[in-house]
């Protein structure tokens, strides 16, 4: 196993002063990834618009136990 | 629905459009014959009368239907249901509808005056996921 020191020897024409090694980008990259799955993980589930629809029983229809329920939003004019 | 008679309930949700300026009194107007028994026989009155619905027009329709003219009038002028009203414009728009008519085929979206087939076909879709 390398050092961190010998692996950045290894790279050629990095400069040896100011450049950290790719171990270094690696190692930051995972930690943010990490970061990210984590955060995604735990946020809570999207919420999900609910609308309560409410109906006068005189604008009602059919037997109250039909399979199917038909709700008209319509204009008069 | 006489087609699918007892399979299907009907909801009528009022959404009258800012841009027709008559509909909303109209909406009231049919909900004051509801509380008289006679929703229905009002509703199909006002597509048929379309788009006459100044007061007086109301008034006569109420009076054809044979619903106690006072009653009605004092209704209408005191926009007993106007909250009613309020309250499925309000529905509308926090579902998006925004055009008329949309219906909700037990939560599925149909817009718009569409063909008959169409209809059946979302009907006849939502009866086999209920067996």
């Amino acid at each position: 196993m390398r050092t961190a020191a010998s692996y950045a020897r290894c790279v050629k024409g990095l400069p040896r002063r100011g450049a950290r090694s790719p171990r270094v980008y690696y190692s930051s990259m995972w930690t943010i990834l990490a970061l990210v799955v984590l955060a995604v993980g735990s946020a809570p589930p999207a919420a999900r618009a609910q609308v309560e629809i409410t109906w006068s029983p005189s604008m009602v229809k059919g037997p109250t136990g039909a399979p199917v329920t038909i709700v008209e939003f319509s204009d008069y004019q | 629905m006489t087609e699918y008679e007892g399979r299907i309930r009907l909801v009528f949700k009022d959404r009258p459009l800012a841009m027709h300026t008559l509909a909303r009194p109209a909406h009231e107007a049919a909900r004051c014959a509801g509380a008289a028994g006679k929703y229905w026989a009002y509703h199909d009155r006002l597509f048929a009368a379309q788009p006459r619905f100044r007061r007086a027009d109301l008034l006569v329709y109420a009076s054809e239907l044979g619903l106690h003219s006072d009653t009605f009038a004092r209704c209408l002028d005191e926009h007993r249901f106007a909250a009613d009203v309020d309250r499925d414009v309000d529905e509308a728009q926090a579902l998006g509808i925004n055009s008329t008519p949309t219906f909700l085929i037990n939560g599925q979206r149909v817009i718009g005056a569409t063909s008959i087939e169409e209809f059946r076909a979302v009907i006849e879709k939502a009866l086999r996921e209920r067996r």
